[in-house]
């Protein structure tokens, strides 16, 4: 109730409802509803804002406690005329999860036969109850959420309507709104996570949604295609193929047009990653067997060597701002992790540790990196601090490699060989809630979307 | 005897190099890619929402995903002809042709590396009709990134050795596998050692 007032502040609500209406290019977006219903967002507003003000100001201290603290929510089966089992595993299952993991919410256990409102939510002992309903209308389902507290007032409302195939991605939406709504932050449940399988009997990219789910196939070379990366806007996927004893990097878009050929005129063209702020693309490339970071436009045009030492340089990637660059180079005897300015200029060493490092990346807020370091003979992952350097190692089971971080910096994924076949995992960065998200064949190098989406 | 031997063989491989011309522009064509159909996104109406007072209404559906279209530049396969394969397979096995073998986390010629790279050139400069590809493999015990520009460097170590020998630089490429394609699946001393190689290839191009 009133304790989590602070949490869903005005401005925050305001906010989103601004970007709903701004967001001309959104292409689940219906701007005729959403001009209808902003009268309704705004009313809610104010009934927030007038009602919680006075609180905000007498506890502010309790508050600040509270606001990391975990909101317990009762979150029985929707109410709806469609059969369960068209509800269960398209929306509620993955519902469920995304709330569970979201580190914002706990779920409680609800007792039996009590409708959805106030009084479920005293009853599971639970601040919120999230009432849903499920509908259909001609060819359109509509899901119809309410987050009711244990006053009954609605603290959240929103209407979800679309085919039912996107069912699950409404599952994903409401959940990002509901951690919006309680924290002010978006949820990463339509983040999605590129990778590199061969379940199809050649390496190909893949995609799969945030919880392993949706796992599907976007190239089909019959080749050996890999190491993808995401554009920071989620419409471009870069990665490397080697066809006819060459390999090149391609760029392919959600959007269509087709797969472009990046066309370097260096060799090799691993390593590929966009920049978070221009049309740039930063890669491997190598001249007379002297592999260098490269920058070449997305177009193909304005090549730029960025390192020019005699030793192996590789796996560069762009600081979140695009200011820096980090990449591994053996230039002090064994690979360890370098940063430069995105120029080439200011080069300096960041890891001390570990007898074989690569692999960095960076946090989505730009003050850590997440790297794959041998230690003992065993690679693993580490973390460390860009400015202190302080590291700390993520240890796990077998071999632990290529981190790449969630877009709300909570989750890193990698790859494992500790089940004897390369598979990709996620953990939060504490280590914990370890989950295998891949189970066919093998897969390796998962790259986390940059947004939310 | 080993001079008959050897006109059979050349005679033989001369055949082979005449078929293989023969047959590789009939292999070169290729079925045009198809367009993967592309599902269709279900376009409503403006839905007829009943008035509420505390609830919004958000339109979803999924967003586009990547689609291949027919604008996809012609891709060839690895694929190489079977006269070719066969030509490579007696050239490894006579000894014609013999890969370079690695220390861990090195691209430097250990002493047998250049042995058989002298021997590999020297069956190339008397066969200067021939393209050669030379791919770079490590080991699994690296990084997959760091050592995709290892082997890179590898493979051009062994066209440096060979280029000084007296082999044609532009009848050589390289390309990088890194540890992609292992010759032995184990996890051992004995299988890391095979795949740590220049493995040398005649290519029809």
């Amino acid at each position: 109730m009133i304790r989590y007032r602070p949490l869903i502040r005005p401005s925050a609500t305001f906010s989103r409802g601004r970007r709903l209406s701004n967001s001309a290019p959104s292409p689940w977006g219906e701007g005729a509803a959403k001009r209808r219903v902003r009268g309704c967002v705004i009313t809610l507003i104010l009934l927030i804002s007038t009602s919680f003000h006075a609180q905000t100001q007498i506890h502010p201290e309790i508050n600040r406690q509270q606001a990391a603290a975990i909101v317990r929510i009762a979150v029985p089966r929707p109410e709806t005329t469609l059969p369960l089992e068209a509800i269960e595993s398209p929306f509620f299952a993955p519902l469920t999860r995304d709330l569970a993991a979201s580190g914002v919410f706990a779920i409680a256990p609800i007792p039996p036969n009590i409708p959805a409102s106030a009084d479920l939510a005293k009853a599971a002992n639970a601040e919120f109850v999230l009432a849903l309903k499920i509908t259909q209308d001609g060819a359109d389902t509509i899901l119809e959420a309410r987050l009711i507290d244990t006053t009954g007032s609605t603290q959240f409302g929103r209407r979800y309507r679309g085919v039912p195939a996107v069912l699950t991605r409404m599952a994903h939406m409401l959940s990002n709104d509901l951690v919006r709504a309680v924290n002010g932050k978006p949820g990463i449940f339509l983040s999605q996570i590129g990778f590199a399988s061969n379940r199809s009997g050649h390496w190909e990219i893949w995609l799969m949604d945030w919880d392993g789910t949706n796992q599907r196939q976007i190239t089909n070379h019959n080749a050996l295609a890999i190491l993808p990366s995401w554009s920071p806007d989620n419409d471009r996927m870069a990665y490397t193929l080697f066809t006819g004893g060459r390999s090149e990097m391609y760029i392919i878009n959600r959007r269509g047009g087709g797969r472009i050929h990046v066309q370097t005129g260096v060799g090799l063209n691993t390593s590929a990653t966009f920049s978070p702020i221009s049309n740039d693309i930063a890669f491997v490339g190598s001249v007379a067997g002297n592999p260098d970071i490269y920058i070449i436009r997305d177009d193909s045009t304005n090549l730029r060597r960025l390192t020019s030492s005699y030793s192996i340089e590789s796996t560069p990637e762009w600081s979140p701002n695009g200011r820096q660059i980090t990449f591994t180079s053996g230039r002090s005897g064994t690979p360890q992790i370098y940063v430069m300015d995105a120029e080439g200029t200011n080069v300096q060493r960041l890891s001390f540790e570990g007898e074989w490092n690569d692999d960095a990346t960076w946090s989505p807020d730009g003050e850590q990196i997440a790297y794959t370091s041998r230690v003992s003979g065993r690679f693993q992952i580490r973390v460390a601090n860009v400015i202190t350097r302080q590291s700390r190692i993520i240890a796990g089971e077998g071999s632990n490699e290529q981190p790449t971080w969630s877009p709300d910096g909570r989750w890193i994924a990698f790859q494992s060989n500790r089940s004897g076949r390369w598979q990709i995992y996620r953990m939060r960065i504490d280590g914990t809630d370890l989950t295998q998200l891949t189970f066919d064949g093998e897969n390796k190098e998962p790259d986390w979307s940059k947004k939310t989406e | 005897m080993i001079n008959s031997m050897n006109k059979v063989v050349k005679g033989f491989l001369i055949g082979l190099l005449l078929t293989a011309m023969a047959i590789i522009p009939a292999c070169k064509s290729k079925k045009p890619p198809q367009p993967k159909v592309v599902p269709t996104e279900t376009t409503a109406t403006a839905p007829n929402v009943p008035t509420m007072t505390t609830t919004t209404e958000t339109r979803v559906t999924n967003p586009p995903d990547f689609v291949q279209t027919q604008t996809t530049p012609q891709i060839t396969t690895e694929t190489l002809p079977s006269d070719i394969e066969e030509l490579n397979r007696v050239a490894e096995q006579r000894g014609y042709l013999q890969d370079a073998f690695y220390s861990f986390d090195e691209s430097t010629l250990t002493t047998d590396a250049q042995a058989a790279l002298t021997a590999s050139a020297n069956w190339l400069r008397k066969n200067p009709q021939y393209n050669l590809l030379i791919e770079g493999h490590c080991d699994e015990r690296g990084t997959e990134q760091y050592n995709l520009a290892l082997a890179d460097r590898r493979a051009n170590s062994a066209k440096d050795y060979m280029t000084a020998l007296g082999v044609d630089a532009n009848h050589i490429r390289t390309v990088s596998y890194g540890e992609e394609r292992p010759f032995d699946p184990g996890h051992d001393e004995a299988a890391w050692a095979k795949n740590r190689r220049a493995h040398l290839v005649i290519v029809g191009k």
